[in-house]
């Protein structure tokens, strides 16, 4: 039972486009997925409210940024402010008493409108230039959710969240709120699982690898663009109305900054691109290590083996996650999700160093 | 070789006096191709000659300014390439135009694009909507894989197989697009001897199984005489002669194009 590839012969077309087709992937997947659901009785409230429930709705967050970034190849860097959309309007919905599922669809439906509207306007440029161009959706957007007392409440006002329940289930306890950011991070992952072995998935990444090759087999590259625009901001738009009501519980527009599009493309970066594990492994490396370094210098400065004034101790943890941001990039383009697979693909076959096919 | 069985030898492609500039370079003079259905056309000509920028004009990377080009009938120039394979013209490209992120199966599959309707929600709800029709269409695509080989490669990335073999699977992509004109552009630049006869194999296979017109463009003159039915000689984007190949070959402005002009005895 060592060589885990030991007998897996697919005879069905079906079953070897399954979302795990190797027997092990789908032992983990279940035990991840059990150790998930029953996070909740045996972790305490500090670390299923400050750690597990952000990270699965960071995940969200990048996972939905990924389809654009990653499988599409189109630069996003003002994904904040599509959450911020999404966030603002759940919030105006469920306050005049719409459903909870309706007003989270409807966020995820205004932000996807706004995101593909930038997104055209954004289309006719490539590269560095879409960057400026997204980057002035995020200043844009950023600007009327402040300016507009009707959106944000007025200046420097705080919009708390209404009470609401979603399918009968009254969000309100912790552990509710954990189950349905962990029901939509396993719907976002499903989702981009899907939508990579099937003919959607297909045309984005071929407009990303060859945009002229893609067009002469048939894909309108300006449509599927746009469609993976639209897609990704909805996927945003409900994962910024999940963050405030589930998360902050009150949204400010600080919350939804340019730092924070910058985080959301470092997740995806160092996550790995267009990957459902790596948008989860990203998210986790982008919010933990900054508290693990902090914790650790400090600890050092504590214990008098590194003598440096609190004001540097502030900065010594950023800059080492620069670092590591940088370093990860230079020498695992591919990210995370790259040496995952590495380190999977050596168990799959061990105790061989490799498997013939 | 290639001859239509029965006596159909309509014009499948027309070109009707094309010419196209790039700033002041006359790059196609007044080009004028009729090929017929079933046939194997080989455009040949020097480097820069305008073969490539005449297969641009058809596939509508570089529509003509001047002139017209009709598929079966119908005006072509002024589509958008993605309109233009819908209409059934499927192409390779000189430097191997594959999708570096996928596997070769996946690639295959672009070449089903046109008959998908691909959207979110079908993936999203994959097992009650995009299933049954990713299903049809590897099976589609697997016909494809056993008729060029290509079993052995079908779930290696395609960065990763030699340069043979991915011309093979550009093949195979364009041949899953069940296309009725198929443009190859230098199937066989930078292959040796042995690849080249496989190539020329798969490409006569191909073109007898699913009934292809194929307008190809080839350096190699034993390929373009072995497997072409007509010829047409560019030589700085005029049409110097045409013909069966070996007739077009010796045509003694042909001759001066490729090696030059005897010197006058002095």
């Amino acid at each position: 039972m060592f060589y885990r590839l030991a007998g897996v012969h697919h005879t069905r077309y079906e079953t070897a486009r399954a979302l795990w087709p190797i027997p092990a992937d789908r032992k983990q997947v279940i035990v991840a997925g059990l150790i998930a659901l029953v996070a909740p009785f045996f972790l305490s409230t500090l670390y299923l409210g400050s750690y597990m429930l952000p990270w699965l709705i960071w995940s969200s967050a990048a996972l939905s940024l990924t389809l654009l970034m990653g499988m599409a190849g189109q630069l996003h860097f003002g994904f904040a402010s599509v959450m911020a959309i999404g966030a603002y309007t759940s919030i105006h919905l469920a306050r005049l008493g719409i459903p909870f599922e309706l007003a989270l669809i409807g966020a995820g439906a205004m932000s996807a409108v706004i995101g593909t509207v930038f997104g055209a306007a954004a289309l006719r440029v490539k590269g560095l230039y879409l960057v400026i161009a997204t980057l002035a959706m995020q200043y844009l957007v950023d600007w009327v959710i402040i300016n507009v007392p009707a959106i944000s409440g007025g200046a420097q006002a705080t919009l708390r969240t209404p009470e609401v329940s979603f399918l009968l289930f009254p969000i309100e306890s912790l552990t509710s709120r954990y189950y349905l950011a962990l029901g939509w991070a396993a719907l976002l992952a499903v989702f981009l699982m899907n939508v990579k072995r099937t003919s959607f998935g297909r045309a984005l990444t071929a407009i990303r690898d060859k945009d002229f090759a893609a067009a002469v087999i048939g894909v309108d590259p300006f449509r599927y663009k746009l469609m993976a625009f639209f897609t990704s901001s909805f996927m945003g738009g409900v994962t910024g109305a999940m963050l405030a009501f589930c998360f902050y519980r009150a949204v400010t527009p600080e919350q939804f900054s340019f730092n924070v599009s910058i985080q959301l493309v470092a997740m995806v970066l160092v996550g790995g691109l267009g990957s459902v594990i790596g948008g989860f492994l990203g998210a986790a490396f982008v919010l933990l290590i900054p508290i693990v370094l902090t914790n650790f210098v400090a600890g050092l400065a504590a214990s008098g083996w590194l003598a440096i004034s609190s004001n540097l101790l502030a900065h010594v943890p950023l800059m080492i996650y620069g670092a590591l941001i940088i370093g990860f990039l230079l020498l695992e383009p591919l990210g995370l999700a790259k040496i995952y697979d590495n380190t999977r693909k050596y168990f799959l076959v061990w105790p061989f160093r490799h498997s013939r096919s | 070789m290639g001859a239509p069985t029965n006596g159909d030898r309509s014009p499948v492609l027309v070109c009707d006096n094309v010419s196209r500039w790039f700033g002041g370079l006359h790059a196609l003079k007044h080009v004028n191709i009729s090929v017929a259905k079933g046939e194997v056309f080989g455009l040949v000509g020097p480097n820069g000659s305008g073969k490539t920028t005449l297969v641009n004009a058809i596939t509508g990377f570089y529509p003509p300014q001047e002139g017209k080009i009709l598929f079966e009938g119908r005006q072509i120039n002024g589509l958008k390439p993605y309109r233009i394979a819908e209409t059934g013209i499927a192409r390779t490209f000189q430097n191997v135009a594959l999708f570096k992120g996928m596997s070769v199966l996946d690639n295959i599959l672009m070449g089903r694009h046109i008959y998908m309707k691909p959207n979110p929600l079908a993936s999203l709800f994959y097992w009650w909507w995009a299933k049954k029709e990713e299903i049809a269409h590897r099976k589609k695509v697997e016909a494809v894989i056993d008729l060029l080989q290509l079993e052995s490669v079908r779930d290696e990335h395609v960065d990763v197989i030699p340069l043979g073999l991915q011309k093979r699977v550009e093949l195979a992509r364009a041949l899953s697009a069940e296309p009725r004109l198929l443009v190859l552009d230098e199937p066989m630049a930078g292959m040796n001897q042995e690849e080249k006869e496989y190539m020329v194999r798969f490409i006569l296979d191909a073109q007898e199984a699913l009934g292809l017109t194929v307008l190809i463009i080839e350096h190699h003159m034993d390929v373009v005489t072995a497997i072409c039915d007509r010829i047409l000689v560019l030589n700085n984007g005029s049409m110097i002669a045409e013909g069966p190949p070996r007739e077009a070959i010796a045509d003694p402005q042909v001759v001066e194009a490729y090696i030059g002009k005897q010197r006058d005895a002095a």
